[in-house]
């Protein structure tokens, strides 16, 4: 079960990695790099993470990427990914144009 | 805002299975699926099923979906193609995509059977168009009949890698290696010895380090990783291909659940984020059900039988079944899904490494490293047994539950014993009509009709062959071994194609007598 993060924790510095400029989130084009620089910007939880960056908030709605977000965040936390609380869901579930959010029929 | 006294979501085996037992006690159900064909999985599925005769083995994957879609519609289930649900809230609203409008409908109870997506591992250039998924792969395959490329490399050595590798192989693109990074398979044997007597190299202990290319993937490299999976320096192999194709594994597509605030969990062993369920897919929510792989990672056989208990739990929940009822017939269903949880593959085994079967036999090291058993190893399996004449030769090693081959032999000869679980044995007083029904009931493709010695310096093997274009009687080519190796020649003497053996078509080859127990699989070049 997730925990709360102690925010205290020292996580140490952030050191280069040569495959930080792999994409990660193809959709919004996060790298890795990105998202492991977002943690020790202080963005410790997964929706400080996509509110930071918006990965997992493109066309597939991380579909592809949360998981390996997730990944990148724990590690970098040095924690296990399911004590990571998962992003929010909330509708809709799929990309939906506007003009169809617009049209609904009650 | 229409109301139903079911909503399910998701037409797939398990929503399907739900559907119908609800529709069938009389309960108005609805059933939403985003895509515009329903069947979910099954449809990509060509190969025979595992199992008994009632969960439908040596059944094909999309015959299975045909014959839930003409129960679902006796039944009287109404499925509403072409829509997505996008919310699902606690008083089990539910909001619908419906073309270019959102549509409102209300459940008295809701069941969630959305299933899975494929998760991915990342290398540099796993972005490159040519990098897939296994499930796009049959989509492409199977559904629309397109060939996904012509050189392909398979990450992932569970049933889907293995189950995917042959139909690419069917395909007729070259699969020129099945790729894991754990140390073992993690499919069925008998899966992994039909890819690897095509001559398909696996590399255990091994992971994708790059993807080469510029605008689509023109090669790979793949490292040998230590045992903290870390790529060792030194161990590099480049294969040149135009696919790579990922099988590593599927995450449930819970948002929905968690979105209607049923209480979550991060569960590994169930494929991730899940909702707590009890043991007949109830949520935290009254009324709100999870059935099939949304609630845990396995196979449609299991789902449709999770789909199934929903459906009763629901009969039940709105008052068209009595409890007793209800008890009786879930206490059916959980008695098949038990056994469906049987033997070295099921849930409570995963990752275990299983050294003996449950005969005490000692499992193939070979099979679970390189994907078949090694000519020294297949002796002490109890399927595999010498007699005069033409007889049948199991070469099932691994403890898994499925036993169509018992039924299929006329004369009885086959056994699995008291357990489905168990390996097949021959009876002694077994007089072999070299119909070939085992050959093509089995699921495995793992049994072979050998005549050891034909009394010229020959022998005769009968072996289940569903490859295009299929050999004529007088060909000519090489027997191979059970890792693919040429090892003699060989001929064509026999080709069986009946109706009963659902297109496994039974190919017999002539070989020198000495390759009667070598030589598995044929090919003319």
């Amino acid at each position: 079960m997730s925990r709360i993060i102690d925010r205290s924790m020292d996580i140490g510095e952030f050191v280069p990695q040569p495959d930080d400029d792999m994409l990660i989130c193809r959709c919004e084009e996060i790298t890795k790099g990105e998202i492991r620089r977002a943690v020790h910007d202080g963005m410790w939880t997964i929706t400080e993470i996509r509110r930071y960056l918006r990965t997992g908030m493109g066309l597939c709605q991380g579909q592809t990427c949360s998981r390996l977000v997730k990944g990148i965040v724990a590690r970098e936390l040095h924690i296990s990914p399911a004590e990571l609380e998962p992003a929010t869901s909330r509708s809709p579930m799929r990309p939906t144009e506007m003009k169809v959010m617009g049209n609904e029929e009650a | 805002m229409e109301r139903y006294e079911v909503i399910i979501v998701g037409a797939g085996p398990s929503g399907l299975s739900a559907a119908i037992e609800a529709a069938k006690r009389g309960l108005k159900v609805i059933v939403f699926d985003e895509n515009d064909k329903p069947g979910g999985q099954l449809f990509k599925q060509i190969h025979k099923f595992f199992g008994s005769k009632e969960h439908h083995a040596k059944i094909r994957g999309f015959r299975i979906g045909e014959q839930l879609l003409e129960e679902a519609a006796e039944a009287g289930v109404e499925v509403q193609l072409g829509a997505t649900v996008i919310g699902l809230y606690s008083d089990k609203e539910v909001n619908v995509r419906i073309g270019d409008s959102i549509r409102h409908y209300k459940g008295d109870t809701v069941i969630v059977a959305t299933g899975a997506a494929e998760n991915m591992v990342t290398f540099p250039g796993w972005t490159l168009p040519g990098v897939i998924g296994a499930g796009a792969a049959q989509t492409m395959m199977n559904i629309h009949g397109i060939r996904p490329g012509k050189k392909v490399l398979m990450l992932g050595s569970g049933n889907v890698g293995l189950v995917v590798s042959f139909q690419l192989l069917q395909a007729g693109c070259e699969v020129v290696a099945l790729v894991d990074a754990a140390p073992r398979i993690g499919g069925y044997g008998v899966h992994a010895a039909k890819v690897a007597r095509c001559g398909v190299p696996f590399y255990l202990s091994h992971t994708i380090t790059k993807a080469h290319g510029e605008d689509h993937v023109t090669g790979v490299t793949i490292s040998e990783v230590d045992s903290h999976f870390t790529p060792i320096e030194g161990t590099e192999k480049t294969f040149e291909v135009d696919t790579i194709c990922m099988a590593v594994g599927l995450s449930p597509m819970s948002q929905l659940l968690k979105m209607a605030g049923c209480e979550m969990e991060d569960n590994p062993k169930r494929g991730g984020q899940v909702p707590i369920i009890d043991d007949f897919g109830e949520t935290s929510v009254s009324g709100i059900f999870a059935a099939g792989d949304v609630s845990g990672i396995e196979e449609a056989s299991s789902a449709m039988i999770e789909g199934r208990m929903a459906g009763v739990c629901v009969s039940e929940y709105l008052g068209y079944l009595s409890e007793e009822e209800k008890e009786a017939e879930l206490k059916k269903l959980e008695g098949d899904l038990d056994s469906l949880r049987q033997g070295m593959f099921a849930p409570k085994n995963r990752g275990k490494l299983i050294e003996k079967t449950d005969e005490g036999i000692d499992v193939s090291m070979n099979l679970l490293q390189k994907g078949y058993v090694s000519d020294d190893e297949i002796e002490r399996f109890p399927g595999v047994v010498h007699r005069k004449g033409v007889h049948p030769v199991i070469e099932c090693t691994q403890n898994i539950p499925c036993n169509p081959c018992q039924d299929a032999c006329p004369k009885k000869c086959i056994s699995t014993g008291d357990n489905i679980t168990f390996l097949p044995f021959i009876k002694d007083d077994c007089e072999c009509s070299n119909c070939g029904m085992c050959v093509a009931s089995c699921s495995g493709q793992a049994i072979f009709l050998v005549d050891e010695d034909c009394g010229d310096g020959t022998a005769t093997i009968t072996l289940p062959y569903e490859f295009l274009p299929l050999p004529q009687v007088g060909d000519t080519g090489y027997g191979l071994s059970r890792s693919g190796e040429k090892l003699c020649e060989a001929e064509v003497v026999l080709v069986r194609s009946l109706k009963a053996f659902d297109h496994t078509n039974l190919l017999t080859m002539r070989v020198p007598k000495e390759y009667a127990m070598k030589a598995r699989f044929f090919t003319k070049d």
